[in-house]
Parts: C-alpha cells; structure tokens; sequence
C-alpha cells in the first residue's frame, strides 16, 4: 500500500515525461505536510478535533518522514492541526524526495537525470508501472461519479488532490464542472483536509490582498 | 466508551455512551464487523449520551457505513449532543449520514 505523500506525487507527476506538475509552492507544502498528518491519523498514532491534535501512540511505523513528524509530535503537545501544517510544511522537500525515492523502490517509478541545455541535470521520474496510479485515480472516479459512501483512505486522497489542484488536470472542464459539489462534500469529511485547504486558501488571500494597489 | 446494544422493530439499536476517541474507535470499528457479519443489516447509533466525537471516530462511522451499504443495508444515528453535532456539521457529515433527532423517528424511519 503507498503511503498518501507518494499517492499525492504519482498523481503530480507526468507519466511520460516523469516531471512534477506545476503547482503553486505553497499547495504542494501543505499538501505532503496534510498528507503526512493523514497517513499518522489512519495509522493510530494522532487523533485530532475541532480543536487540537493530539497524540495516540508514539510507536514508530518504519517510514522516515512520518517518523520524523510523530516524534516532533510528541515532544510538544496542545497545539492544533494548522500549527502542525505549518511545522511540516517547511520540511515538505524532505517528504517529496522521500516519497519519490519510496516510489522508485517499489518499481513504480524510475529515476532518470536528464540534461538541459546540455548542461544542466535534471532528475524525471517516469512512470515505469502505470498500475498504482491508475489504481488511485479509479477509486477517486468512483467516489466522485457516484452517491457511494467513500473511504477514508479515499476522502484522503481526495482532499489532498483537490488543494494540488490535480483535479484540472485529470477532469475534463465539464467533468470537473459536474463533480466540483461532490468533490468538496468529501473533502469536508476530513478534518485535517480541512485545515490543509484553509492554509492554502489563507496564503492564495494574503497574496491577493498584497498585490491590490494601496492607498498614498 | 461502552456500547450497549438492543433490537426493536428489526433494528440493532447501539447506544453509545463516552467519548468515541482513536482507542474507542478501534474497539467500535472491530464492533461493526461482528454485527455486519452476523447479519444486522440495519443499524441504529443512538448518541444521546455520546459526550464527545474525534477524527478517528468520524472515520469508523465512516467506515461502518460504507460496510453497511456495501451489504445492502442501512445505517443512522439519532440523538446527537451539542457538540457532535457541531463536529457532524463541521466536517458535512450531517449531509453524508442518515441523522435523526429524536429516537422513535429513527427507528420508524428505518424499519
């Protein structure tokens, strides 16, 4: 089973090419930073409420990144989910490189460095067994184009495809028009999902509210 | 949190009574599956003394429902405090769910 930071990249990226979508820096922060609070609150190890975060059980589960995230947890307590984004959010280079290297170890992606310029190396990952993704991608059609009660792993992924903005690209404009309600009843169901998409609208309002002309 | 479970009408009423936290949320969950598979299609959560509700909880609610559909049957919850309520609203689980205020109700509505 891939952990949610490696579902959420194998979505971004292109499967031929094996380069990363282009997304806003600060979506894909707190997209692994939630993807990491996720895959600890469906391992038992953090619960959370309206109100806190809080810690369950500090076993460690074998995954570097959500090791590294449940031991900063806890050390301190009494903090909210948003407190906890914005912790993980400045690692999230960390999470990525772990989670593409998860990726590559599992015979689903492969890694390759590419020249630019005939100069410059660049590292693709280009899908080398398209069956996981398409195996993501087929459960969220399935919940978004049906009354079915979805999953928790699948509200999930959902939530965190939809504050990547994925959603554009997999969606055709009339698709995405047709599920747009469906997509953000599930990912209400989710309350660090939640937290996740106020981050980014938070920093999507402040970046608006900057550029607007000001008063002499 | 303790369960305590009755049939009316059909219905396996399960009242719920603490705090259904990540550790009550494991026991509920394993809970579910034994009723399921001994044949309670339908099922009634009465909450009235449900005093609090987390993530994980929402998730086994969740969880047994998706079970619950998957067999045909239905699922739904009656009595919710103040703050579960706010939790269902909150996180739209109060859209997703079958929610009743009043027991009769729910049992009449699911018989």
């Amino acid at each position: 089973m891939l952990r949610f930071p490696e579902e959420i990249i194998l979505l971004l990226l292109d499967d031929a090419s094996g380069k990363m979508a282009k997304i806003n820096d600060w979506s894909l922060r707190y997209a692994l930073a939630g993807s990491v609070l996720m895959d600890l609150a469906l391992e038992d190890r953090i619960d959370s409420d309206l109100e806190s975060l809080l810690l369950v059980d500090k076993t460690p589960i074998g995954y570097k990144s959500l090791d590294f995230a449940l031991a900063m947890i806890a050390k301190e307590e009494n903090h909210d989910v948003r407190y906890w984004l914005e912790k993980l959010a400045v690692h999230a280079d960390d999470i990525k490189e772990q989670a593409l290297s998860g990726l590559v170890e599992k015979g689903i992606l492969e890694h390759r460095e590419e020249l630019l310029l005939w100069v410059f190396k660049s590292r693709v990952y280009p899908v080398i067994d398209g069956s996981a993704e398409q195996e993501v991608k087929l459960r969220i059609m399935e919940v978004l184009f049906s009354d079915i009660i979805p999953d928790p792993r699948d509200v999930v992924i959902i939530s965190l495809a939809d504050a990547c903005g994925i959603f554009s690209a997999i969606l055709s404009e009339r698709e995405l028009e047709h599920s747009r309600g469906r997509i953000d009843q599930v990912r209400r169901l989710d309350l660090i999902g939640q937290a996740v998409s106020r981050a980014i609208w938070d920093i999507d309002a402040s970046l608006v509210y900057a550029m607007q002309p000001q008063g002499l | 949190m303790e369960t305590r479970t009755k049939e009316e009408a059909g219905v396996l009423i399960v009242e719920l009574d603490g705090r259904l936290n990540s550790p009550a949320s494991s026991q509920l969950e394993k809970k579910i599956k034994v009723w399921v598979s001994s044949g309670s299609q339908t099922v009634l959560f009465d909450c009235g003394s449900l005093s609090y509700i987390s993530s994980a909880g929402l998730r086994v609610l969740l969880s047994g429902a998706k079970l619950i559909q998957k067999q045909k049957g239905q699922m739904a919850l009656c009595r919710l405090s103040a703050n579960v309520q706010e939790v269902f609203e909150v996180s739209g689980f109060i859209d997703i769910l079958n929610v009743y205020d009043d027991l009769d109700k729910a049992i009449t509505a699911l018989s």
